[in-house]
């Protein structure tokens, strides 16, 4: 009954004063659920979007033959049709369905041999397709005509189909003839039926095949990616002991050299490769709600300053001080709430707005990915809720605690006294974090599946020293204000001065809420600028060859075919050509994740093409019985080579040892690289496709006209000179940050809206001051001058401890988080110029913040 | 004892109806089977390439060594030709063929009453392989093979579950081929014929795998080889086919050709195999098929006249009763698609004195429409 009472009581209070007050405030308090929404909803929004840009199977024929149950692969996660010859035994089984597969990227283009879009050819055995339970049930056709013709499109050399989408994108119709650049070759293919797909399965570019004609049309005779397999009874997939016991009859017959893994195991295979990516976008995404729980902070301190009169009233009246804390903790509640509800529908735009630079980051990247369709599920609802009620309340518990214990009478007695939070005062929390950041750096990263290093540590010292600094920023603050002051001849000036050296609560947290976007954007940006210049310092030193030979149209690691070997060839003799270095590559499996295995004109690698050399070739001793490798970076701090050593791969030989004896910078991904000589690659992978060439030509007077010569003769390559590449190159890596920009930019824009409600918060409740100053003489454009530069010291406090903070995270970005994430090492670029014109529009920000919410301020006043 | 095999042919082929000289080709351009044809084994056990359709065909009844438990078996491989005037340029030995293969396999376990089947179309390539020499294929879940003795075969039958049949089949009686001068007519079309070579009794011997457990399997099964380019004639909607294995050693194999509008076709026949070998047939006009009762299946819909009574009229012992019952209701081969459903099953044969005389097997196809369009 006693709780009952007290229950009522908290409801009538939040009902009776609280919103009312809100009422009064409503542009304030629409800011601020702004604020919440826009922080919850970027953390949900770039949750939703990597999910549906990088969480898919990367098995785009499912679309076509539906889901499957395991996956046999060979290590480079290429086969050839002999691999099926020996899947013989399991080809016979009527308890499941053997599905082979080759995929590439085909780029469609104009008549003018210019890309119209990229698309993924799918080949399949359209004939056996038949067979699968889901494809009975849906009847998908892959012929039109009678019955008695059902089989005739069986060996036809060009024939494709398209979904509704693609056809509808590229202007097809059945009997069309599309042209396509694929493997360095220029080819038509010709619209055989647009498959009907009510439900809209089939991505809008996808291209399918009988399995011949793909490969016909990508030149990889014999060429296949890999083998699904899908049971006969679908209604027992959730039957783990039946799928356990089908799996064990595979494995009985699986041969030496390939693999059979659970398909859901490519989920989580291909969610642990992005893992280290996915996270440094999470942790970005929380600024906005970040800076958001300090504006909840602020505005609840404020608003309990503004009310506490009526609070000490309330107390006189036998309020007891549980019961206010309880209203004010549920007004933070309040505000979480209807903050989150609509920060998940902010993070639905959000994440539409974001999932296409997400995919095309992923398949940059990592892999191959397509868009799969934004699902909002419960448990994005539940988890957006319970982040902005987590941080609303954390930030509101203060502010509650505040009211609960502050002495009625005292109140009363000295009109808008605010004490203040006095750990915001006290230097040692923030101090003690920034040590206890130093003391994380000490930890180890954690070794994740995928084999990529996730560096823990590094993460909390980040959060520690943000927090830290955000603590201690209101000392910056007051230093400043103190530095300044005898500069200030104006009483206006004098007045902003004294006001931010006497340091509020309110001051201080605007400051703070500021200095986490700050810090946290100046750290990305620099470390972004690192990447950026040692990239530039790369290309300058690796590639000095005078022309580049790849397939057009591939951008990305998820795309790769490789080039035709016969068309290289042809292309190789060329008299103007010198010397070509010849690139082939695949995916290559170490003990722990997926790596990849280069080889190369192993010689010219290490005597004369130009390299970063972290270990030059022979300063490591090669141990006996291995292959000599060149490894990257990336690869020796994996598999912990960098002093030497032996690491093992799966091949499709069998298992191979190679051994460094030669370390070189790379940056082209983050799972590292082995070189072993061209010969011994192809044998021990069985291929011959190489990925590109850099050709060093005779005569370098006639390069454009080498180039240009090529180029018509070879359509379907891309031909490109160092500059060109190097402009493709930094295409990619501005595409690769173009989240994390977004993100940043969006924290930043929160922590300015949160400098606009502190600075009103700020004048709110300085009221009786600026009565006092008015029945002084001072004028309104006198007042709002003053809280502009406030404004402006504010911002420019907030600039200094960001900057310094953001300096440290730069160098913790580029030192520890990216050699352990990524395994490289980049040249530190501080961004001074940048950095100084920041402070300039923080400076900016803050007076015009300060001038704007002044004259509003004013305004209502009136 | 083949040429007293050839003789009666020629006899059956004496007091057949009209004789229609078939084509060289179909109309789609296949080879037709052609008069008079001699076929050497086992050469002539492997694939034509060049017909448009050819099919192996098993079937039998077994009980393991305590007699404890009966089972009937059904084994068929289908080849279906690509279109034979587009060339296959594709230098894929996995896919590139335009020839395609059907393995259709079923069990009944007459004992439990369970039914189990499996269907798989294949191209030719890793997973289906026929040998032009001899019996040699391998077909998703089936294979056949002549051992280097000759004498007899072994087809291995792989089931949903993990189950295997494995079996060694000899001949005990000739090889026969039906039709006249060595063609089975089914339809009044020119290219309708057929090259029908059985073995009309076979001693079945192997094993039969299941649920983990290897049981001793012995029995007596059937054996079809057929070749054609053109299966049924125009205005045909399926047929009803039976072989019957009867105690006396002898057998009868009967089918009706049924037009669009239920009637048999003339060329639908009856044919009796004597203990020796000995031939003897008659044509529609000389033998009743009627329908005693039917099924219809759960899974598809469709109706199928499970029970018949064929009454003949044998040109020596005169008016011939065969009453044939399923011995499950449920053998029906649902395959991939419903419209291709067809009942194939294991059935008793009872005699007018309603004594069991034997046992049969009993193909039910069509009833789901659209096999005339496909087998044309």
């Amino acid at each position: 009954m006693y709780f009952r009472s007290r229950l009522q009581l908290v409801w009538l209070l939040l009902t009776r004063t609280t919103f009312r007050h809100w009422q009064s405030k409503l542009g304030h308090y629409l800011l601020l659920l702004g604020i919440v929404s826009v922080g919850v909803g970027a953390f949900n929004g770039i949750r939703q979007a990597s999910r549906a840009a990088s969480a898919n199977f990367g098995l785009f024929n499912q679309a076509v033959s539906g889901q499957s149950d395991f996956l046999i692969e060979s290590p480079v996660q290429r086969l050839r049709e002999q691999d099926l010859d020996r899947l013989g035994e399991l080809s016979t089984d009527p308890d499941w369905h053997l599905i082979p597969v080759i995929e590439g990227s085909v780029t469609a283009v104009d008549e003018a041999t210019d890309a119209r879009k990229q698309l993924r050819l799918i080949g399949l055995d359209l004939l056996a397709l038949g067979n699968l339970p889901t494809l009975a049930q849906e009847s998908l056709k892959f012929s039109d005509e009678d019955d008695a013709n059902w089989y005739d499109w069986v060996g036809s050399e060009s024939e494709v189909w398209v979904g509704q989408k693609l056809a509808d994108v590229l202007n097809v119709s059945v009997g069309d003839e599309l042209s396509f650049l694929a493997s360095g070759h220029l080819a038509k293919m010709k619209i055989r039926m647009i498959l009907d797909d009510p439900n809209g399965n089939l991505p809008d570019d996808l291209v399918l095949a009988d399995i011949p004609t793909a490969q016909s049309l990508l030149s990889r005779p014999g060429g296949l990616n890999r083998v699904e397999v899908v049971i006969d009874q679908i209604d027992r997939r959730e039957d783990s002991k039946y799928l356990s016991n089908i799996e064990n009859r595979l494995l009985k017959y699986i041969p030496a050299n390939l693999r059979l893994s659970p398909t859901q195991n490519r989920a989580a295979d291909r969610a642990s490769m992005t893992a280290a990516f996915r996270l440094n976008l999470t942790i970005l995404s929380l600024i906005a709600i970040l800076v958001g729980a300090y504006l909840i902070l602020q505005a609840l301190d404020a608003a309990v300053v503004r009310r506490r009169a009526e609070i000490a009233t309330l107390r006189s009246l036998g309020v007891d001080g549980s019961v206010l804390f309880f209203t004010y903790l549920l007004e933070a509640f309040v505000l979480g709430l209807l903050g989150s509800v609509v920060g998940v529908g902010v993070g639905q735009l959000l994440a539409l707005g974001a999932v296409g630079m997400l995919a095309d980051t992923v398949n940059a990247l990592y892999f191959a990915t397509s868009v799969e369709a934004l699902d909002l599920t419960m448990v994005d609802v539940v988890v957006g809720i319970v982040l902005g009620l987590l941080f609303s309340m954390l930030a509101g518990w203060l502010p509650a605690r505040d009211a609960n214990q502050t002495p009625p009478a005292q109140v009363l007695a000295r009109g808008d006294w605010s004490p203040g939070f006095t750990w915001l005062r006290n230097p040692k929390y923030g101090v003690g974090l920034l040590l206890l950041g130093g003391i994380f750096l000490l930890f180890p990263p954690y070794l994740m599946k995928s084999g990529s290093n996730m560096p823990v540590g590094g993460f909390i010292a980040a959060g520690c020293w943000i927090l830290g600094a955000a603590l201690l920023s209101g000392h910056v603050l007051v230093i400043l204000a103190k530095w300044f002051r005898p500069f200030c001849m104006s009483p206006v000036a004098r007045l902003a001065c004294s006001r931010l050296q006497d340091g509020s609560s309110r001051h201080r947290l605007a400051v703070a809420g500021l200095v986490v976007a700050v810090s946290m954007v100046t750290g990305m940006f620099q470390m972004i600028d690192s990447f950026r210049g040692t990239i530039e310092e790369w290309f300058d030193v690796r590639f000095q060859a005078d022309l580049y030979i790849s397939e057009s149209g591939v951008t990305g690691a998820g795309n790769i075919n490789g080039i035709d070997p016969a068309l290289l060839d042809e292309l190789l003799k060329d008299s103007n050509i010198r010397y070509a270095d010849v690139m082939r590559v695949c995916n290559a499996k170490p003990p722990m994740g997926v790596t990849v295995l280069a080889g190369v004109d192993i010689k010219h690698w290490s005597d004369e093409a130009r390299q970063i050399w972290l270990k030059k070739p022979g300063s490591i001793k090669l141990v006996s019985g291995a292959e000599p490798a060149l490894v990257s970076e990336t690869f020796a701090r994996r598999f912990g080579v960098l002093k030497g050593g032996v690491v093992e791969l799966e091949t499709p030989a069998g298992l191979q040892k190679i051994s460094p004896f030669g370390i070189f910078c790379d940056y082209g991904n983050e799972f590292g690289m082995a070189a072993v000589s061209s010969d011994v690659w192809m044998k021990w992978t069985g291929f011959t496709r190489p990925i590109n060439a850099s050709l060093f030509l005779h005569d370098l007077s006639r390069l454009e006209e080498t180039r240009d010569r090529l180029r018509i003769k070879y359509p379907g390559l891309d031909i490109r000179n160092e500059r060109e590449l190097r402009d493709v190159a930094l295409g990619i890596f501005e595409q690769t940050f173009q989240a994390t920009n977004a993100l940043s930019l969006i924290g930043l824009a929160v922590a300015f809206a949160g400098l606009l409600l502190g600075l009103f918060s700020i004048f709110d409740e300085s009221t009786q001051t600026w009565q006092t100053l008015k029945h002084l003489g001072f004028s309104t454009p006198q007042f709002i001058w003053a809280a502009g530069l406030e404004g402006a010291g504010i911002g420019l406090a907030a600039w200094v401890a960001g900057a310094l903070t953001g300096l440290a995270l730069g160098w913790l970005l580029v030192f520890v988080i990216n050699v352990q994430s990524f395994g490289w090492t980049l040249l530190w670029t501080v961004p001074l110029e940048s950095i100084l014109w920041f402070g300039a529009l923080l400076t900016g920000v803050g007076l015009l913040s300060g001038i704007v919410s002044s004259g509003y301020w004013n305004f209502r006043r009136r | 004892m083949k040429l007293f095999t050839s003789l009666l042919l020629f006899c059956g082929c004496a007091c057949a109806a009209e004789w229609i000289e078939p084509p060289a080709f179909s109309s789609k351009g296949y080879r037709v089977p052609f008069p008079d044809y001699v076929p050497s084994f086992p050469h002539d056990h492997g694939a034509h390439r060049e017909y448009g359709l050819e099919w192996w065909y098993w079937v039998g009844h077994l009980k393991t060594e305590s007699g404890e438990k009966e089972y009937g078996f059904q084994s068929t491989v289908f080849r279906v030709a690509g279109d034979p005037n587009e060339s296959n340029n594709s230098e894929s030995n996995a896919f590139g063929s335009r020839q395609l293969f059907l393995a259709h396999s079923a069990l009944s376990n007459l004992s439990t009453r369970q039914y189990l089947h499996s269907e798989r179309v294949m191209r030719e390539g890793w997973q289906a392989r026929a040998s032009m020499d001899t019996l040699g294929l391998q077909v998703a879940g089936i294979s056949a093979s002549i051992p280097p003795n000759g004498k007899s075969h072994t087809l291995i039958t792989k089931y949903p579950g993990g189950g295997k049949l494995e079996l060694e089949l000899t001949p005990t009686k000739p090889l026969i081929r039906f039709g006249d001068r060595g063609l089975s007519r089914k339809g009044d079309g020119a290219s309708s014929v057929s090259w029908y070579w059985t073995y009309t009794r076979l001693k079945a011997e192997g094993t039969l795998t299941q649920d983990g457990e290897t049981e001793k399997v012995e029995g007596v099964a059937w054996m079809d080889h057929e070749i054609s380019s053109s299966q049924l004639g125009q205005g045909l909607a399926g047929w009803d086919w039976t072989c019957m294995q009867l105690d006396d050693g002898t057998e009868v194999k009967a089918y009706r050709l049924r037009k669009d509008d239920g009637a048999s076709d003339r060329w639908s026949a009856v044919y009796w195999i004597d203990q020796e070998g000995g031939l003897v047939q008659v044509y529609a006009d000389q033998f009743t098929w009627e329908e005693e009762d039917d099924w219809t299946s759960p899974q598809t819909g469709l109706t199928y006249p499970t029970t018949v009574r064929i009454t003949a009229d044998h040109p020596q012992k005169g008016k011939q009763t065969y009453f044939l019952r399923p011995l499950i209701d449920n053998q029906e081969f649902t395959g991939n698609r419903a419209d291709n459903a067809y009942w194939e099953g294991a059935c008793e044969v009872i005699d007018s004195k309603n004594r069991v005389i034997g046992k049969a097997y009993l193909e039910l196809a069509g009833y789901g429409g659209g096999l005339g369009a496909r087998l044309n």
